[in-house]
């Protein structure tokens, strides 16, 4: 069989591709392993992109960026460019403790009432609908809220294993404490008492294969916090603040707390940051602003953005449909959006930096002989 | 943000030995013995005026861990055969402990 000279080349689409960069890993996708099942049919051109993570924010702009280049090469006539991901882990995984579970982040807040569990819940429904498979684990074992949050009230099921199966929400997988408490009997933990019940939600929850769990941890630097830290690898650690200044105190002490216990922080977002009149469209920064950038800046850790106060956010959480479900086109919802892209992407880039290693530095306990 | 030393690799090295390889290329060989008697943890250490409440004489030269387990992303936890095991190892200490180990100071 000769070649014709309008057939074209697989090597000829790859030399193309190598021009194509990730913003975020700053490296062309084709040396990282991106380009999948490359088929070339006569002017027909067809191949995969996979992602590290389906959250990736520039998504729609590499596969526009891959067609075009691709169509370029002459004699090309048809260009099929489907986009997938594969989520990396940014982690060491520590052995059989959440398993299946690629990525754990850590959603924190210095102090109370920053809206840390509708940042989490948000974040969480924003990544799921970029096609991620996405949990949360409610460890708020003090004021647990993820049940009403998501609507929902049942119980969950425990397999014949004596292993509890989460509840689903909007497509994400659920566990809070409020599902083994009552609603309105506040929960009186001593520290063990933590430490043992956080060590059983690692160990007896069947999460099953995810790409990011969120964990909603109380607010302030106490034994929860510290347990977590201890039991689970967390890939990465979202502080939530509010645009006041004295947050940064809390903000400070948060950073400082993940610092020791080598847990990277991802970034600050500034909740409650501005006000959008609805009637007259006009931006209102109730509590100042700015607080958060600040903070961030001081701190020396990346600003991951800020989400408006909408009453429909309130309203959503009381109703059991989050904003991002409820009005996906407001600016808080959309703001979660950008959110969820931004913390994939320092996944992402901390993946790449662990040299997209998933060896496990100890598969197990070290037993001596 | 993750230029954080991380250990590559734990695993005992000898009767007595535990050896730790880090992600920057360095290597640490840790004598067990030296690790029981360096325990930072409350039991050991006077909270209030840091000083140490562990006698270093009462760690008998038999003692070996019985298992050691990974602790978050930060450190290692060792179950110790006299029964003792609250102590928390922070990577930071190991590294610290093998420095002085190997320079021949007394940790």
């Amino acid at each position: 069989m000769t070649l014709s000279d309008n057939t074209v080349q697989p090597d000829a689409v790859l030399e193309i591709l190598r021009t194509v960069e990730d913003p975020d890993l700053r490296r062309d996708i084709v040396s990282l392993g991106f380009i999948k099942d490359l088929v070339v049919d006569g002017g027909k051109v067809a191949f995969k992109v996979e992602l590290t993570t389906p959250a990736c924010p520039v998504k729609e702009q590499l596969q526009e960026e891959c067609r075009s280049k691709v169509s370029g090469i002459p004699g090309v006539s048809d260009v099929d460019v489907t986009m997938t991901a594969q989520t990396r882990r940014a982690s060491v995984s520590t052995g059989p403790l959440l398993e299946g579970v690629r990525n754990v982040i850590a959603v924190a807040s210095g102090k109370g009432g920053v809206g840390k569990s509708t940042t989490a819940i948000n974040l969480a429904l924003a990544l799921h609908s970029t096609g991620a498979a996405v949990g949360l684990l409610d460890a708020d074992v003090y004021g647990p809220s993820m049940a009403m949050m998501f609507g929902l009230d049942g119980r969950p099921m425990v397999n014949e294993e004596k292993k509890l199966i989460p509840l689903e929400g909007h497509g994400v997988k659920v566990v809070s404490m409020g599902f083994l408490a009552d609603a309105d009997r506040p929960v009186i933990w001593r520290g063990p008492m933590v430490h043992g019940l956080i060590q059983q939600f690692a160990r007896d929850v069947l999460w099953g294969e995810l790409d990011y769990l969120l964990i909603d941890l109380p607010p302030g630097t106490g034994d929860a916090q510290l347990s977590i830290s201890q039991v689970v690898s967390i890939s990465g650690a979202v502080i939530v603040t509010t645009p006041q200044d004295v947050s940064l105190i809390d903000a400070r002490k948060g950073l400082k707390m993940f610092e020791q216990m080598k847990v990277p922080v991802l970034g600050i977002v500034e909740n409650m940051s501005y006000f959008v009149c609805s009637d007259c469209g006009s931006r209102h920064e109730i509590f100042r602003h700015g607080g958060g950038e600040r903070a961030a800046t001081e701190l020396g850790v990346t600003y991951l953005g800020e989400v408006p106060i909408d009453p429909a956010v309130v309203v959503g959480g009381d109703e059991g449909t989050p904003i991002v479900l409820a009005n996906p086109d407001s600016p808080a919802a959309k703001a979660y959006s950008k959110l969820a892209g931004s913390v994939a992407s320092r996944l992402s880039i901390l993946a790449e930096q662990l040299g997209g290693s998933q060896d496990p530095v100890m598969p197990g306990p070290i037993e001596w002989k | 943000m993750g230029d954080t030393v991380r250990p590559t690799g734990i695993r005992q090295a000898g009767p007595r030995e535990l050896a730790i390889d880090w992600s920057d290329g360095e290597r640490s060989v840790l004598d067990v013995v030296g690790l029981r008697r360096a325990c930072r943890c409350a039991v050991c250490i006077d909270e209030w005026t840091g000083g140490q409440i562990l006698q270093p004489d009462q760690v008998p030269e038999d003692v070996r861990p019985r298992r050691i387990d990974l602790v978050g992303r930060y450190a290692l936890s060792i179950d110790w055969s006299d029964g003792h095991s609250s102590g928390i190892y922070t990577f930071d200490l190991l590294r610290k402990l093998a420095a002085a180990e190997s320079s021949g100071e007394k940790p």
